[in-house]
């Protein structure tokens, strides 16, 4: 494998996920690395000709087939062109690259999935990952908050994992904006907040996040205080991570390169690094 | 002790030689009175007496701007099938070897760069001892990244002592056997013995962001990037993509970046990870004396001295570095 060089793919849906984000389902070579050898929580390096190249974290789970998800917030120079993506359109792909979330020390142990807004992409990933062998694990409990009703991602397959008692799901949402049909049980307040009642054995659990980064320290001190050690809390971390293989010098957190030794980081190796969480 | 000796009145005879094996470049002062890495054609002499260079031998290497990728709609993303002819840099002083040896260690390492690969092994690196002057500071701080070269020539009275460093060294030392010879020679120690010395693997504390110095630093500092784009070891690039015209072809350029612009940092939706000027210097701090990645305890100061020569605020990273890093001159 090369991982320099993207290779083709093709896209084979668009749906749309939220007004401003969708579930991109691309198709590639069958058997590549990139679509089906990677762990929740590693990315890939999306590339649309003649736009340019981004990092993105896979959001299903691997494929035998070529197939890979992604889900796009079209907010950025590549993303938005990608909004009137439609199939059969090439796109470049390469990866999978860096580190995911660490599912063999996740052995017996209950997990505690936390995401905000965007952040559902990887934890979906790992969510589904989780749910091929769910009896390896115990609880599994997945937090979510979106900034409205509206923003929240997934839910019919979530609220699905939920009716059939294989998680348990808590939902919030920071105002509750113009969706008069919210989904049922859906709090207003920040997601932090949703920490604040949790019954959990802090022994035998492992909280794995991913968000917008401004609520990263808020949600590392509630888990602290629960008693969730610092080895047990990992966060995937967002930086502009340019070529993926560790070259470009774009995204180290302190001496440590987001791209290859991360981006999934435990909180015990990032407490006191300046600037890691925000 | 025998050592290969070849006189000063020889080195024009000696390019002459090396010129029928490849193209030779090395420190020339242009009539800017700026010494430049240039062609050394036929009649032009190196100059040995320069310090340094304005840019480091890396722009052989990393190129300031050069395409990587190459698409079309009919074969996809390509890789450039651009040859690399045979160069040969003649005139490296003891800094910029350790600077390339840095620079193979990042582009040639698990998972080797294709284009850094294909053009480092076009190279043929010619060393040159030198005096360090106020600005260099390879003999204050010992670096372990090694000054390797494939010829190097230590100046000696009326010429140079000439010693081979692998068996790309041993063949152009055939080449140049009938001006080459041998003699009974005290060779001075040169500026290699400070490279290649073994770091203490000790744990530092993470950097104390509330010292004055990085505010000082910063308050100083006017965000040109001149340290960056004249330093041996700055790698950093960016990626740009430029669509055809005809909407079916596009290219993929890298180009030298910086991290000290405030862009460097910068995610999606504008957030950044390092807001201000002084978070912005503690992370060059932490890649010139602390390393990243698989490079983590490998300072990637070289001390060339270039930086210091550059910076229109004359600042200076060294004395805070000898401080944080315990280093004894």
């Amino acid at each position: 494998m090369n991982s320099h060089l993207p290779i083709p793919a093709v896209v084979a849906a668009i749906r749309p996920l939220a007004v401003d984000t969708s579930l991109l389902t691309l198709h590639t070579e069958p058997g590549h690395p990139v679509a089906s050898s990677f762990l929740p929580g590693q990315f890939l390096q999306l590339s649309l000709p003649g736009v340019g190249e981004i990092p993105l974290s896979y959001c299903g789970v691997p494929s035998r087939d070529g197939s890979i998800e992604l889900c796009i917030r079209h907010v950025g120079h590549v993303t938005t062109p990608l909004k009137s993506a439609a199939p059969g359109d090439a796109v470049g792909v390469r990866g999978p690259f860096g580190h995911g979330f660490p599912l063999s020390a996740y052995a017996g142990q209950d997990l505690l999935l936390i995401a905000g807004g965007l952040g559902i992409a990887p934890l979906r990933s790992l969510l589904l990952t989780l749910l091929k062998q769910r009896e390896l694990w115990g609880r599994l409990t997945l937090l979510y908050g979106a900034r409205e009703t509206g923003a929240l991602m997934f839910l019919d397959e979530l609220l699905e994992f939920q009716r059939r008692g294989v998680i348990e799901l808590q939902l919030t949402v920071d105002r509750p904006g113009y969706c008069i049909n919210g989904p049922p049980e859906c709090r207003v307040a920040l997601l932090p907040a949703l920490l604040e009642q949790l019954a959990l054995e802090p022994g035998r659990t492992c909280a794995a996040i991913c968000g917008p980064p401004v609520v990263y320290p808020l949600l590392v001190s509630r888990l602290r205080l629960l008693g969730v050690a610092d080895d047990r809390i990992h966060l995937s971390l967002e930086r502009r991570m340019k070529c993926g293989v560790g070259l470009c010098g774009h995204c180290a957190v302190g001496t440590r390169l987001c791209c290859v030794d991360g981006p999934v980081f435990s909180f015990a190796e990032l407490a006191g690094i300046e600037g890691a969480l925000v | 002790m025998a050592t290969l000796f070849i006189a000063q009145h020889n080195l024009e005879a000696m390019l002459e030689r090396l010129r029928r094996k490849a193209e030779v470049h090395g420190p020339v002062r242009g009539e800017d009175g700026v010494v430049r890495f240039a062609e050394l054609i036929h009649g032009i002499l190196p100059d040995l007496s320069a310090i340094r260079t304005l840019l480091p031998p890396k722009k052989y290497l990393l190129h300031p701007r050069e395409t990587i990728l190459k698409y079309t709609s009919e074969a996809g993303y390509q890789l450039p099938s651009e040859s690399v002819p045979p160069l040969i840099l003649f005139g490296l002083h003891p800094c910029d070897l350790a600077g390339i040896n840095y620079l193979d260690r990042i582009f040639l390492g698990e998972d080797p760069d294709p284009l850094y690969a294909a053009r480092r092994s076009a190279l043929t690196l010619i060393g040159v001892s030198c005096t360090p002057d106020e600005f260099c500071s390879c003999h204050l701080y010992p670096s372990p990244l090694k000054a390797l070269s494939d010829l190097f020539l230590n100046s000696v009275k009326g010429g140079f002592a000439i010693s081979s460093g692998s068996p790309r060294g041993e063949e152009l030392l055939e080449v140049l056997k009938d001006i080459v010879e041998e003699r009974d020679i005290n060779v001075p120690e040169d500026t290699r013995r400070f490279f290649g010395h073994a770091v203490s693997a000790q744990v530092r504390p993470e950097l104390d962001a509330t010292l004055p110095e990085w505010q000082e630093l910063a308050d100083a500092c006017l965000g040109c990037g001149a340290c960056s784009l004249c330093c041996p070891t700055c790698s950093c690039f960016d990626v740009l993509e430029f669509g055809g015209l005809d909407g079916r072809s596009a290219v993929r350029v890298r180009q030298w970046d910086n991290c000290l612009f405030k862009c460097h940092a910068e995610v999606a939706g504008g957030m950044s990870f390092r807001k201000n000027r002084a978070e912005r210097f503690r992370y060059r701090y932490r890649h010139k004396y602390r390393g990243f990645g698989p490079l983590q305890g490998i300072p990637a100061c070289v001390g060339c001295g270039r930086c210091r020569v550059v910076c229109p605020a004359g600042l200076d990273l060294r004395p805070l570095a000898a401080r944080l890093e315990e280093i004894t001159p």
